[in-house]
C-alpha cells in the first residue's frame, strides 16, 4: 500500500526526491555499504548460531552435545516427549501459565485504572507517585525475597493462611511487582490520547467509571496489551521468588530448568539434549508473543527500559 | 513493510527518545514540577475517582513498601534459622551486621565485581548496540527481519539465556571446540578465575539489544533536514556519524546506561542458573552474595544488612536516572517543550 502512494505521488511531483528513491536513500544513508554488511553478519551470527546450536542440540544425542558437536551425528525428537515428566515440565508450564496468565489479567486491568488517575487527575503527591513508580521498578529482586518471605511466613504464623508454597504467594508477588512498570507503559499510552473524547462523554453525563470502561478501555487496548505482557514476562521469566517460594508441586518451569539443569552435576553425562529442549520450550511461548505484539512491545521497552 | 518499521520504532522514539532527549537539559536545569508546584493545566480538579489507587496503592505498600521496611529493621536482628520463625522477639544487634558485612565478609569484594562486571559489560554492548541501530536505521530489503533477530536475545528469558551458555561452556562443549579448531585452549569457563569473564560475555551476549533499541530511538529523532544539510556539505559518513549523528544519541544512552547498569547490578538469575549456588568466588556478585548469605548460610540478619548495601549501591544510578526522567508530558509547568 505505501509503495503505490509513493509511485502516484513520485509521478505527480517527481523532481522532489521521495522516500525510498535513489537520491533520498544516499541522503539518509549512514553507513558505506561494505561496513554496513559486516556489521549485519556480524551481529547476526552473533545472535543467530547460539540460538540455531539450541535446536540441532535438542534433537542431538547427549554425548553428542557433551563432545562438542554442532551437527547432531544422530537425530531424534526422543527429549521433546521425555521432557514433561524428567524435567517436570508438565507442572511446571501449568503452573508457569496459570500464575503468568493471572498477574497479566489483574496486573492490565489495575494498572489501567490507576494510570487513568494519574494522567487525567490533578491531586496532591501525584509527582510523587510517578517517581515512585520509577523507583520501585529497580527494586532489586534479592533485597526482597527475604522480607517478602518472611511477611507470608508470618501471614501463616499470625494469621493462619498459607502462602508460601502456594501458586497464591507467587500471583500476589509478580502482581505486585509487576504492578509500577505496567502502570508506567499505561500512563505513557494514555497520554498519547486526545482528552477531547473523555470531555465530550463527561458533557454528555458519563461518570468517571463510564469514561473509563467506555471511553479509556476500547481506545487503548495496545497500551492494555503491552502492559499485560510486560507482567507476564517478569512472572514466566522469574527465578528468584519462585526457587524460594514454591514446592515441587507449585513449581514454575523456570525453576524447574534451573533445578534440572543444577542436578546434572557429576556423575553421568548429564541429559544436554533434554536441557536444550526444555529451554526451547519455555521460550517459545515468550518469543510468540513478542512476535505476534513486536510492534507494540518495541516501543513499551523502551518507554520504562526494563525488561 | 517500511510503515510496518517505522510504526514498530515509533512509539520507541515517541516514548523514549523526547523524554530522553530533554534529559540531559533537564538535569542540568529545572525538574518539571514538584508535589508543591503549581498544579498542571487541563488536569481536573474535581470529582477525582481517587479510590481507584486503592487496589494497586494497597499491593504496592504491603508487598514493596512493608518488606523493604521490614528488611531494613532485619538488618539490625540476629536472625538465623532458629530465630527466623519469631523474627518479631530475635535478639537486636544494632549495626552489628552492617560491621560484619563490611569488614568479614565478601561484600566488598562482591560490590567491586558487580559494578566491574556491569561496566565491562555496558562498554562493549554500547558500541555494539549503536553499530547495530546504525546499520538498521535505513531501509533495506529485509530489514524488518535483522530487526526481530536482533531482539532475540532480549526477549529470550534469563534462565533460558544461562541454561543455554552453560551447555555451551561446558569443558569439550561447543565453545571448546569451536575455540580449539583455531588452536585456542581455553580451560575451564564455568569453574576458577575465568567463570568472571564467562558471565560478562553471556551478559553482552543477552543485553546489547537493550542498547539497540535506545540507539534506534534516538535515531528516530534525527530530523530529516539534518541527513540533508549533511549530505549538502558533502561530509563523509564517518564524519556525519561522529558530529552529526551521535550527538542525537546522548540523551538514549544516557538514559540505556543508567537503565543497563541498574539491570546488569541487580541480574540475579543470569549468575545463579549461569554457575548454580555457592558460586564460584570470581561470579559472586552482589544479588548471589546475598541469596546465598540467606538461603544457603542461613544468616538472614547479615544478608538482610547486605540487600542495604547493595540498595545504597543501586540509589546512585537510580538517583541520576530519577533526575533524568520526564516524569510529565509537556503541558506540566516547568517541563520544555
Amino acid at each position: 500500500m505505501s509503495t503505490s502512494t509513493a509511485a502516484r505521488r513520485s509521478t505527480a511531483t517527481a523532481d522532489i526526491p521521495r522516500p525510498g528513491s535513489k537520491r533520498q536513500h544516499e541522503v539518509l544513508r549512514l553507513l558505506p555499504g561494505p561496513l554496513l554488511t559486516i556489521i549485519l553478519v556480524f551481529l547476526g551470527a552473533l545472535v543467530l548460531i547460539p540460538v540455531f546450536y539450541i535446536f540441532l542440540a535438542s534433537v542431538n544425542s547427549d554425548i553428542g552435545v557433551a563432545n562438542g558437536e554442532f551437527w547432531p551425528s544422530s537425530f531424534s525428537l526422543e527429549n521433546y516427549s521425555k521432557i514433561w515428566t524428567s524435567v517436570g515440565l508438565a507442572t511446571g508450564l501449568a503452573n508457569s501459565v496459570l500464575v503468568a496468565g493471572a498477574t497479566a489479567v489483574v496486573s492490565a486491568a489495575l494498572s489501567v485504572s490507576t494510570a487513568f488517575v494519574l494522567v487525567r487527575y490533578s491531586f496532591r503527591g501525584r509527582l510523587t507517585i510517578l517517581r515512585g513508580l520509577l523507583a520501585l521498578q529497580s527494586v532489586p529482586g534479592t533485597l526482597m525475597v527475604l522480607p517478602v518471605f518472611v511477611l507470608f511466613s508470618s501471614a501463616s504464623t499470625y494469621l493462619g493462611i498459607q502462602v508460601i508454597g502456594t501458586q497464591w504467594g507467587l500471583f500476589v508477588t509478580y502482581l505486585t511487582f509487576a504492578m509500577p512498570f505496567s502502570t508506567w507503559v499505561m500512563v505513557t499510552y494514555l497520554r498519547g490520547l486526545p482528552k477531547e473524547l473523555e470531555e465530550a462523554a463527561k458533557i454528555d453525563g458519563a461518570s468517571n467509571l463510564g469514561v473509563l470502561f467506555k471511553i479509556i478501555l476500547p481506545l487503548s487496548w495496545p497500551g492494555i496489551v503491552v502492559s499485560g505482557i510486560f507482567a507476564f514476562l517478569l512472572g514466566w521469566n522469574d527465578v528468584l521468588f519462585a526457587s524460594v517460594m514454591t514446592r515441587p508441586e507449585s513449581q514454575t518451569a523456570a525453576v524447574a530448568l534451573q533445578i534440572f539443569g543444577a542436578s546434572q552435576e557429576g556423575g553421568a553425562i548429564p541429559f544436554y539434549g533434554q536441557m536444550m529442549a526444555a529451554a526451547l520450550v519455555c521460550a517459545a511461548p515468550v518469543v510468540i508473543l513478542y512476535l505476534i505484539f513486536q510492534r507494540y512491545l518495541v516501543g513499551g521497552l523502551t518507554a520504562g527500559g526494563v525488561k | 513493510m517500511s510503515t510496518d518499521a517505522s510504526n514498530e520504532v515509533r512509539l520507541a522514539a515517541e516514548s523514549a527518545a523526547s523524554r530522553a532527549a530533554h534529559s540531559a537539559a533537564e538535569v542540568a536545569g529545572q525538574e518539571p514540577g514538584g508535589p508543591k508546584s503549581p498544579r498542571r493545566k487541563g488536569l481536573s480538579e474535581r470529582n477525582r475517582p481517587l479510590w481507584m489507587l486503592i487496589p494497586g496503592g494497597a499491593l504496592m505498600i504491603i508487598i514493596i513498601v512493608v518488606p523493604l521496611l521490614l528488611g531494613i529493621y532485619m538488618s539490625t536482628l540476629n536472625l538465623d534459622q532458629y530465630t527466623l520463625r519469631k523474627w518479631i522477639s530475635s535478639p537486636f544487634i544494632g549495626v552489628e551486621n552492617f560491621v560484619e558485612a563490611l569488614t568479614s565478609s565478601p561484600l566488598l569484594h562482591a560490590t567491586w565485581l558487580s559494578v566491574s562486571y556491569s561496566l565491562l559489560a555496558m562498554a562493549v554492548t554500547l558500541p555494539l548496540g549503536i553499530a547495530a541501530a546504525v546499520a538498521t536505521q535505513n531501509a533495506f530489503k529485509g530489514r524488518a527481519v535483522i530487526r526481530s533477530i536482533f531482539l532475540i536475545p532480549y526477549v529470550l528469558p534469563s534462565f533460558v539465556v544461562a541454561t543455554v551458555w552453560r551447555t555451551m561452556f561446558q569443558p569439550d562443549g561447543i565453545v571448546d571446540k569451536a575455540l580449539g579448531a583455531v588452536g585456542i585452549e581455553a580451560g575451564l569457563w564455568l569453574n576458577g578465575p575465568q567463570t568472571f569473564w564467562t558471565l560478562v560475555l553471556v551478559q553482552i551476549w543477552a543485553s546489547w539489544p537493550f542498547i539497540y533499541l535506545l540507539a534506534l530511538s534516538g535515531l528516530q529523532s534525527v530530523d530529516h533536514e539534518v541527513h540533508e544539510a549533511s549530505a549538502l556539505d558533502g561530509a563523509l559518513w564517518w564524519n556525519k556519524l561522529r558530529y552529526v549523528i551521535f550527538p542525537y544519541l546522548k540523551g538514549p544512552l544516557a538514559l540505556a546506561f543508567l537503565i543497563g547498569m541498574l539491570h546488569h547490578i541487580n541480574n540475579f538469575t543470569l549468575p545463579y542458573v549461569l554457575f548454580g549456588v555457592p558460586a564460584p568466588a570470581d561470579v559472586e556478585v552482589l544479588p548471589i552474595l546475598t541469596y546465598v548469605t540467606s538461603f544457603q548460610s542461613f544468616r538472614f540478619g547479615l544478608s538482610a544488612a547486605m540487600a542495604f548495601v547493595s540498595l545504597v549501591l543501586i540509589a546512585i544510578p537510580l538517583f541520576v536516572y530519577l533526575r533524568a526522567v520526564k516524569l510529565d508530558d509537556a503541558e506540566s509547568p516547568g517541563a520544555k517543550k
